[in-house]
């Protein structure tokens, strides 16, 4: 019965994002057109090391000469990310703002339940977000993905679940920082970074590559490339996979406990409502 | 329905805060504030409980605690016999609050979309949903704009948008926070007789509110609270009936200053006066409150006209609960 | 003097909320190092493991310093971004919070408000460029071939051009109620027509022609030309014209666009909307 609430909740807050993200219709045309915008000058850039139109020297460090391919693919997944993170941390820094966060701190809907469902709107409005720009790019830059779409799917659903851990805790700062955007914006760029969304992470500097293998978002990224480009992966497919599904069941049950301690806290304090 | 609405006992919030100072506010000051110092106090079944105070006297802390929204320092709290602390949603699913008003609901929604999507978080769907929503918007006079973006309506109807959203599931017992702030004196007056319908239906309401007139039309009982204490509870009546021997007198002068105030308090039976410049009339405005009625008025007006002052009018009056405050506090209720 | 006053009082206002959110000094640190690191290490991965890539390269840019000519891109795109927020939010923030109205009902001429503002940011990005020149130096090896006075200059002949799209944008802003968006996508015309981080002749023609009437492709073509290769004045002197020209039709069109905005607002009352 509880259940059956919950899920209606989870609907009613999917349904109220949608209504919302489509008031501002600029909204929805930006996010087609920035993942472009900063793809562009990547671009750009490789073609400035391109001998008759391939990526020899990249493929050295990577196993494939298709530099677009091994962007678009980065690009897709951290798309992804954003989506948990900004769907958390963003919006819930937005309805604090505007003060309607208290209401619904007044209904009886756990807060966890609160942020799923603002995930899942999120998380959806990026699926059909990153179809639609792999498609664009695809049709402007030119890049070969071969087969095994579907069994990168599967691989990216533990990622994705591994990453909500993570949200729960971006939420949970949100919750106690005045200044969410700034901190979203570093740790989603630090991410993007470090797990190799641009580039293959062994060229990084020694002394970060272990942060870079400590991340499980790392792995989730080289695998899904080499299941669909065959490039040279950090470890064996099967161990990645294998990584992700250990992240996704501690990466939840973590997020939860800090989800739960700063609720807490906001109640002591009172901040709730306020920024 | 035996035992109390809601049950306060001992209630206490204390916050920490840390002064700013100068540019890089290193925390060189830890303060504790004390916003509820140990109240108690009982809600009856069907009743409209108020809450009368000036801005900061630790109202809105107070209710915030009730609705769950924060946490006591110290104290227990029971809504409908349900501790507060150890059972929140099971009392939120029960209880209806109305907290900022018009910034508590979502201004890029229609009105009957707010409603909708609360009324799916209070686990009201389907055909249910949506006769209470159709109802709802009727009888507080929303349905004509229901299909509007609530960033176009005016303040009043914002608040009567919060106040639909507190009473979606249905409720037996609503919490609004100064519920008139901001609001012109005919929609105020229009809120306020829509609370007191809200009381026929049989809810309890505990209202906040910093108007004098508020307290008194609407409340069956009242509790005055100053700097997180409660200093009076009892009926309206009752606590105007406690200052019985005291006389409200209010005159109209052409003068005043600090030295005929303190020459005045001086006089034996003067317990307070408050004062004030009318801009309009150019008059001062003074209330003094005086025991022991007639030696005492004389004595009141020779000291004033012996300062050379024109008295241009003269009232004496029953003690209101504003009077109260000022004997109870020595400060005036707005201030 | 009265001007002044309301100048520095903004100031001081933004300087105080500015440092009661803490990530100010996280802004200030991180993203020097932090945005470019990604093109840096992508053009590392692109150059490959022998030389033959980069060899490419250079024979584009004249040089195989990638670093520095990304770095250079890199720090007057932030430079650009850092503008427009500031001068699109800084309206719009105060029109949600409430305090635009607060702020117009004073007697002060609503441009000494921006100026009060673009001071505060001339101040910050001042700040911003000597700290990310430390930060180069230390994490990359950075140096100034030629004269840092030089590029200095042309920093300075920059602002003009930066501020007057920036009155111009604070104006769009106002109308249409959105600063995301119109941030993003200003920034990335300009991160993608200006040769941020990659040479302008791999770009198709097409591309070429816009790239040319946007002073920071000049801005950034000067300053590598100064810091990687040594030039002088007299090297640079086209681009020293285009900036200075440029600089003068921006401001007077920022202003002007500004006044109209104002007075639009007033008329039809929009200054208030949430």
């Amino acid at each position: 019965m509880k259940y059956k609430h919950y899920l209606h909740a989870i609907w009613a807050i999917m349904k109220k994002d949608a209504k919302i993200f489509f008031r501002y219709p600029a909204n929805a045309i930006f996010n087609i057109l920035e993942p472009i915008i900063w793809i562009t000058p990547v671009y750009f850039l490789s073609k400035a090391f391109q001998i008759s139109g391939k990526n020899i020297g990249f493929a050295q460090y990577s196993g494939t000469t298709d530099y677009m391919a091994f962007l678009i693919i980065g690009d897709v997944i951290s798309s992804f990310i954003s989506s948990v993170m900004w769907g958390m941390g963003f919006s819930l820094k937005n309805e604090m703002d505007r003060g309607v966060l208290e209401s619904n701190w007044l209904t009886p809907v756990p807060l966890l339940v609160q942020l799923v469902g603002r995930s899942l709107f999120s998380l959806l409005m990026t699926t059909v977000n990153s179809l639609i720009v792999a498609f664009i790019a695809w049709r402007i830059f030119g890049f070969t993905i071969g087969d095994g779409i579907m069994k990168s799917i599967v691989v990216l659903i533990p990622l994705l679940i591994a990453l909500y851990g993570l949200g729960f805790g971006i939420a949970a700062l949100v919750l106690i920082t005045n200044d969410a955007n700034a901190i979203i914006d570093i740790t989603s760029g630090a991410l993007n970074i470090l797990s190799g969304q641009q580039f293959p992470v062994t060229v990084l500097p020694r002394f970060i590559l272990p942060i870079s293998l400590a991340l499980p978002i790392t792995y989730g990224i080289d695998a899904i490339r080499g299941i669909l480009l065959n490039t040279r992966t950090i470890l064996p497919i099967n161990i990645e996979i294998g990584i992700l599904v250990t992240f996704m069941l501690i990466g939840t049950f973590v997020g939860y406990k800090i989800l739960k301690k700063v609720e807490r806290h906001c109640k002591t304090v009172g901040n709730i409502g306020f920024h | 329905m035996s035992g109390f609405a809601i049950e306060v006992s001992n209630l206490r919030k204390e916050f920490i805060v840390n002064k700013k100072n100068g540019f890089f506010n290193r925390k060189k000051e830890r303060k504790v504030f004390t916003a509820v110092d140990g109240i108690s106090f009982n809600v009856k079944y069907g009743e409209i409980f108020g809450f009368l105070g000036p801005n900061g006297a630790g109202k809105t802390t107070t209710i915030k605690m009730i609705s769950t929204l924060l946490m006591p320092t110290s104290g227990k709290i029971k809504v409908d016999g349900i501790d507060v602390v150890k059972n929140p949603r099971e009392v939120l699913k029960n209880m209806g609050t109305v907290l900022t008003g018009e910034r508590s609901i979502y201004w890029k929604l229609t009105g009957r979309e707010n409603l909708e999507y609360f009324a799916s978080m209070y686990g009201i769907t389907g055909k249910k949903a949506k006769e209470k929503i159709d109802y709802l918007l009727k009888r507080l006079d929303l349905f004509k704009r229901a299909d509007e973006t609530v960033e176009k309506y005016s303040t009043g109807m914002k608040q009567r948008v919060a106040l639909a959203k507190a009473l979606l599931a249905d409720p037996k017992i609503l919490i609004l926070d100064e519920p008139t702030s901001g609001l012109d004196p005919q929609s105020a007056l229009n809120l306020r007789q829509l609370i007191l319908e809200i009381k026929e239906e049989g809810r309890t309401v505990l209202l906040t509110t910093h108007y004098m007139e508020e307290a008194d039309d609407l409340s069956d009982r009242i509790a005055i609270i100053d700097h997180g204490k409660i200093i009076a509870l009892d009926t309206p009546d009752n606590i105007k009936k406690s200052l019985n021997r005291t006389n409200v007198l209010i005159l109209e002068l052409n003068k005043w200053d600090r030295s005929i105030e303190n020459s005045i308090k001086d006089i034996d039976s003067v317990k307070n006066i408050s004062s004030k410049f009318n801009d309009f009339s150019q008059r001062w405005e003074i209330k003094i409150h005086i025991e022991n009625g007639s030696k005492t008025i004389s004595q009141v007006i020779e000291n004033i006209v012996k300062h050379g002052i024109d008295i241009t009018n003269f009232k004496k009056e029953e003690p209101t609960l504003e009077d109260v405050f000022l004997d109870l506090t020595g400060k005036s209720l707005r201030e | 003097m009265k001007s002044l006053t309301s100048i520095f009082a903004v100031f001081k206002k933004e300087l105080k909320i500015a440092l009661r959110y803490p990530s100010w000094f996280m802004q200030l640190i991180i993203w020097p190092v932090a945005l470019p690191f990604g093109y840096i290490f992508t053009a590392r991965a692109l150059s490959g493991k022998d030389a033959s890539s980069l060899n490419q390269f250079q024979s584009m840019t004249n040089t195989t310093d990638y670093i520095t000519f990304i770095l250079i891109g890199t720090t007057i795109w932030m430079l650009v971004n850092s503008m427009l927020w500031s001068f699109g939010s800084r309206l719009r923030v105060e029109q949600i919070r409430g305090t635009l109205e607060s702020n117009w009902l004073c007697p002060v001429p609503k441009i000494n408000i921006q100026i009060g503002h673009a001071l505060f940011d001339l101040v910050t990005n001042l700040i911003f460029v000597i700290v990310s020149l430390i930060e180069f130096k230390i994490f990359f090896n950075f140096n100034f071939a030629g004269s840092p006075l030089l590029a200095f200059l042309v920093l300075i002949l920059s602002i003009p051009s930066i501020y007057g799209i920036g009155f111009i944008f604070s104006s769009l802003v106002i109308w249409a109620k959105e600063i995301n968006s119109m941030v993003f996508l200003v920034r990335g015309i300009i991160s993608i027509f200006c040769g941020i981080t990659y040479p302008l002749t791999v770009l198709p023609n097409w591309m070429k022609s816009i790239s040319k009437i946007i002073p920071m492709t000049h801005t950034i073509n000067a300053l590598r030309s100064v810091i990687a290769a040594g030039a002088n004045l007299h090297d640079i002197s086209y681009e020293i014209k285009f900036l200075i020209l440029s600089g003068i039709i921006l401001m007077i069109l920022g202003i002007l666009s500004f006044s109209y905005t104002q007075n639009k607002a007033k008329a039809t009352g929009s200054l208030g909307h949430y």
